[in-house]
């Protein structure tokens, strides 16, 4: 079963390449998928009649007793083969429906298939965890399948309230899966329902599950999604909202009724919802004039049917359920899709612009009855056999109390009056010739547009005469539910109360129907039925209202404030714990070498002088010198690595501040009060006092033998390197280097959409795409060198050149990078690594745009830095793959040591590659930062001086 | 963006790997293939125009240059610390304008760049047509103090063009 999920995902991934190839006979190949798994299912039939059930089980988070489970039972079975079925024949038509140019086809074949996936998971999933997964999974394609004309509004809106409303749900479902799962020691779906979480607990959690269900499945008071999500093309309608995603409710419903259904809510809870939302929605569709809001509003009513009928817990109840689901599914796929065809034939799909289209399209209109008559009940198509089982089913409910029971089977039977009724208005309104219509002239429609609801329609045909054979099958499913003696089902069973039943909803239907008129009149009098769409929007308002209250009081957007209330929190609570508890060291050693006092004492007048300075360039280097202080005490204390990376890193945030600083006014101007600036500095120096008294402390506080006893000799054994530093990066904890790296380039990505207004990816504009600047003389000495040093340099203004930087970037360029290449790989034994070569590399780029300018920088790296990000973090990950291809955990190091001629011994070690990524992402992460800050700043503040300076700025450009 | 032909990266690639191998400390075999080969990637990946001015390094030339630089140093740290140190009144200072005789951006820049290092001078701005630096210089107070930097600055780049002379006669001409 997970190959056949993985061919799935498989085909999912390479639909866009397809589309691109084939246009839309891509769908064809693709229907592959789904058509496989059908045939698959079909295969296993023998089995699940014989056995029971196919089960299937792979470790997946043993730790946390999480499993791959999978199980085809009957009910599976039968979900399986119409998801898998209808997905492939929705697949076909898709081929069909489309036309190759519509704009991002790919995406959307890939993303169909991959809910296909999603939704055959869920069928198959015998671990709660894992079809909760699958479920939400379904959520979140559907999301982007309903959203697919992402320009049209309503398309968003609709996508996003149908995945607000059931991912609500699903966030319910979760609590009671764990609930259960908890409770019952085993997360198990087939152990859970066998044997079953009892007392208000078991009733509690299987409502939470419920939530889910019956938000997914569209049940009052949370149907309103549905019909909104009618802005998705047809084919996604016709497959997630008749077929499989809104049945994944039903079938939970179905799959926990066999154990729960005694539970004490589960009746009061969904008998009445599901009638309510069965009479509701067929209601609600006899007033649709769009034939697919028509079907929607069908569609809820039969969803709320369904509920009702696999919810009531009776094995003839269940029968008649899963009866009703697959004919459902059946009638309603077809109907959508011949929506669909009418939709593409005629360009409408409103009923009152409609007409004489039957006679026009003989076979579709065909089609539309036969399935619109199973959805009526009408024999001996597959929706009479469903009905009539329905009403026999609750003539006689052994668990029911009797007025219950009778006040439900006059529900049902109101209920599919309105249906034949709707149905009939269906088939009327889209086929029907009316008088004073113009009939309209549809445009011809190929045999294999309309394969996939013609095939649909046959199948309802002919599975109702079969209903006998079927049944036997289905009976497997509705014996474990309730008393386990389901009566046979079939197209006759002699004269009786339920055949009467069906007569009189036949001729009440038909007698609705014919008074059409007379009942829109009433509709129109009683308005604003179940309008609980308003009051979804109330709900989502007042939570923008209060996010956006919430947001105002607490994130004013003052940097001094957030400080300040940080390190006064700070300040509060481990300070004050720290004075009435702290352990305080008995000596002191005030130095280890004299020249340390003298270090600090430098960095102690800086830090002073920065805070009374007036001069935002003076502030920023001052803060920089006791950046530098501090990473002399490193390398004083003997921490080359940490001094070094200090040191690079201060050199790399002087540049940032500095291409900042261009954007800001020269001098800060003081404009707050004394009270303001005491409070100010109080803040500061306790927060400063507390850090350092802090580290006194910890440095005091250790109890244990220190890690660093051990360290150089594990590092070694182990990690492969000598430079324990740099093995604690890229191999003891290489996953929180990993995800820092991720972070990096989160914030890199940031930064870049910020000052990027225009569009954020592509390379800095390289020199020789640029015209040469004028000659001309230029007044006052120029610096301008003679020859060409740079690439780029003759593009600056010749007022803004340097000769000396010109001439010592040429000349050191290629020596640092040399450098930086040298500490990337020696760094795994000696000071270096990734990180501070990446600097490095980072600072050559650096010098390179400030002695060239913004053209130069695009020579320097000719490369768009996402990319650099990008393939630095796909370095490090695949990397941790090849500690598992060796048998190892992810991110393990491996070495491979090899004697070669001349070269000696060689020894590679894996976390080199790793540190090549945190090499790349540091070198994107600084193009990114030069590109955005430096380059763009540039060309926006060129834009700007453009109408005083138009000459400069029209060659910058 | 024109390629230099191999011949002429030669003495590129020889620096290049000769700082690859300092880099690593210990002479091996490995540690000089791969510093040729770190050498023509990062050539490669990221090239830079052709320098069109060609320099030859005379050896000991350099050795005597980097001698007086010393020296000059040294000299300039005692003096700028005494100016410093010393009670009285405001130290005076001027901006030079020195007028080299070479017209070369190398040797222009080196010339910058010696006497930036020294305590006491720095740079404020070239003007490369007319190979003329202006120097602001700590403690001059009149014409002949300026005339004795003059004098300095000049030897100076005697000393550096003797050491790095050009390759062809027409260039140092000019």
């Amino acid at each position: 079963m997970p190959y056949l999920l993985a061919a799935h995902v498989l085909l999912a991934l390479v639909a866009p390449l397809l589309v691109r190839r084939l246009g839309r006979d891509a769908f064809l190949v693709l229907a592959v998928g789904p058509a496989a798994a059908f045939v698959w299912a079909l295969a296993q039939l023998a089995r699940v009649r014989d056995d029971g059930a196919v089960a299937e089980s792979y470790e997946w988070m043993p730790t946390v007793g999480l499993s791959l489970s999978f199980r085809l039972d009957t009910l599976s079975l039968l979900l399986t083969a119409l998801v898998t079925g209808v997905g492939a024949l929705v697949l076909v038509y898709c081929a069909r429906y489309f036309s190759s140019g519509s704009a991002g086809l790919g995406r959307f074949a890939g993303v169909l298939l991959a809910f296909a996936g999603a939704m055959l998971g869920l069928v198959l999933a015998d671990d709660m965890v894992l079809l909760y997964v699958f479920w939400e999974l379904t959520s979140v394609f559907s999301y982007l399948l309903i959203g697919h004309s992402a320009q049209l509004k309503a398309g968003r809106r609709a996508a996003m309230q149908a995945l607000v409303v059931t991912t609500a749900g699903g966030l319910a479902m979760l609590v009671g899966i764990v609930m259960l799962g908890e409770r019952a020691g085993t997360y198990r779906l087939s152990e859970v329902v066998a044997e079953p979480v009892g007392g208000t607990y078991g009733a509690t959690a299987v409502m939470l599950v419920l939530a889910g269900a019956l938000t997914k499945s569209a049940l009052f008071p949370f149907h309103f999604w549905l019909p909104a999500a009618m802005a998705a093309p047809t084919p996604v309608s016709a497959y997630l909202h008749a077929a499989a995603m809104v049945k994944a409710g039903v079938y939970l419903v179905a799959r926990f009724a066999p154990g729960y259904a005694d539970s004490s809510l589960w009746r009061p809870v969904l008998i009445p919802l599901g009638l309510a939302t069965m009479l509701l929605g067929a209601w609600r569709a006899l007033r649709q004039h769009d034939l697919k809001l028509l079907l929607a509003f069908g569609t809820v009513s039969q969803l709320g049917f369904l509920t009702l009928l696999v919810g009531t817990g009776t094995a003839d109840a269940a029968l008649a359920g899963v009866t009703m689901l697959l004919a459902h599914a059946l009638f309603k796929a077809t109907l959508f899709l011949v929506v669909g065809i009418v939709d593409r034939a005629t360009g409408t799909r409103d009923l009152r612009e409609l007409s004489g289209l039957g006679r026009r399209l003989p076979a579709v209109a065909v089609m539309a009855v036969l399935a619109a008559a199973s959805m009526a009940g009408v024999p001996p198509l597959l929706g009479f056999v469903g009905k009539e089982t329905a009403y026999a089913a609750f003539l006689d409910a052994p668990r029911i109390a009797g007025w219950a029971s009778g006040l439900t089977l006059a529900g049902l039977v109101v209920g599919s009056v309105l249906t034949f009724a709707y149905s009939a208005r269906f088939v009327w309104g889209a086929f029907a010739d009316k008088p004073g219509l113009e009939p309209v002239t549809p445009r011809p429609v190929g045999p294999l547009f309309a394969a996939a609801p013609g095939l649909l329609a046959a199948a309802g045909l002919v599975a109702g005469p079969m209903s006998g054979l079927l049944g036997e099958g289905l009976a497997h499913y509705a014996e474990t539910v309730g008393d386990g003696h389901p009566h046979s089902i079939g197209l006759w069973h002699g004269v009786n109360t339920a055949l009467g039943l069906s007569a009189l909803t036949l001729a009440a239907g038909f007698a609705l129907f014919a008074a059409r008129d007379r009942v829109a009149a009433v509709q129109a009098k009683a308005p604003g039925v179940g309008n609980a769409d308003g009051a979804y929007r109330a709900v989502m308002r007042g939570v923008d209202r209060v996010a956006l209250t919430v947001t105002a009081a607490t994130q004013r957007g003052s940097l001094p404030a957030y400080l300040g209330t940080i390190l006064a929190v700070l300040v509060a609570v481990p300070g004050v714990a720290m004075i009435r508890g702290g352990q305080w060291p008995d000596t002191l050693r005030a130095w280890d070498t004299p020249l340390q006092a003298v270090v600090a004492g430098v960095a102690l007048i800086a830090a002073v002088t920065a805070v009374r300075t007036h001069q935002r360039l003076t502030a920023v280097l001052l803060v920089g010198a006791t950046g530098y202080g501090v990473g002399m005490l490193f390398a004083l204390h003997g921490a080359p690595d940490l001094a070094l990376t200090q040191f690079l890193v201060e050199s790399l945030t002087l540049v940032v501040f500095v291409l900042v600083l261009r954007k800001l006014p020269k001098r800060i101007v003081e404009r707050h009060s004394p009270v303001t600036r005491a409070v100010r500095a109080t803040i500061a120096i306790a927060g400063g006092l507390l850090l350092g008294a802090l580290s006194l402390l910890a440095l005091d506080a250790r109890v244990a033998p220190p890690v660093s006893d051990a360290f150089p000799k594990e590092a070694y054994e182990f990690g492969e390197g000598k430079n324990v530093v740099n093995v604690t990066l890229v191999d003891v904890r290489a996953w929180d280097t990993f995800g820092e790296i991720s972070v990096l380039t989160a914030a890199a990505t940031g930064v870049a959409s910020l000052v990027f207004l225009r569009k954020r990816t592509g390379a800095v504009p390289r020199a020789h795409a640029i015209a040469p600047p004028p000659p001309g003389p230029t007044p006052g000495p120029t610096p301008a060198p003679q020859s060409v040093w740079l690439p780029a340099g003759a593009l600056m203004a010749p007022q803004r050149r340097s000769l000396v930087l010109e001439v010592v970037a040429r000349l050191i360029f290629h020596t640092i990078l040399v450098l930086s290449v040298y500490l990337l790989f020696a760094g795994h034994n000696v000071p270096g690594g990734g990180f501070s070569a990446g600097l490095v590399a980072g600072l050559a780029l650096v010098v390179r745009y400030v002695a060239g300018g913004r053209y130069e920088l695009g020579s320097a790296a000719p490369i768009d830095p996402g990319l650099l990000l990008g393939l630095g973090v796909l370095v490090s990950g695949a990397t941790g793959v090849i500690g598992l291809l060796v048998g190892g955990e992810v991110l393990q190091t491996v070495a491979f040591e090899q004697t070669l001629p001349v070269l000696g011994h060689v020894k590679l070690v894996t976390s080199l590659f790793f540190d090549i990524g945190v090499y790349l992402v540091v070198v994107g992460l600084v193009l990114d930062i030069l590109r955005s800050l430096g380059a763009e700043l540039e060309r926006l503040d060129e834009d700007e001086d453009m109408d005083v300076d138009a000459p400069l700025a029209g060659v910058a450009r | 963006m024109s390629r230099l032909a191999p011949r002429r990266q030669l003495p590129v690639i020889a620096w290049l790997t000769l700082v690859w191998v300092l880099l690593w400390g210990t002479w091996s075999w490995a540690n000089l293939l791969s510093g040729i080969l770190v050498s023509l990637i990062v050539l490669a990946v990221l090239p830079l125009p052709a320098v069109t001015e060609g320099r030859r390094v005379r050896p000991l030339a350099l050795l005597r240059l980097i001698a007086y630089v010393a020296r000059d140093l040294v000299v300039s740290s005692v003096e700028v610390s005494r100016l410093a140190l010393s009670p009285g009144p405001r130290v005076t200072s001027a901006v030079l304008a020195v007028r080299l005789q070479t017209r070369s951006d190398l040797i222009l820049t080196v010339v910058a760049e010696a006497l930036s290092l020294v305590p006491g001078s720095v740079i404020v701005e070239i003007d490369s047509p007319t190979g003329t630096l202006y120097v602001h210089v700590l403690g001059v107070r009149d014409a002949e103090g300026a005339e004795r930097f003059r004098a300095r600055a000049l030897h100076l780049e005697h000393l550096i063009r003797r050491a790095l002379p050009a390759m062809t006669r027409e260039k140092e001409a000019a």
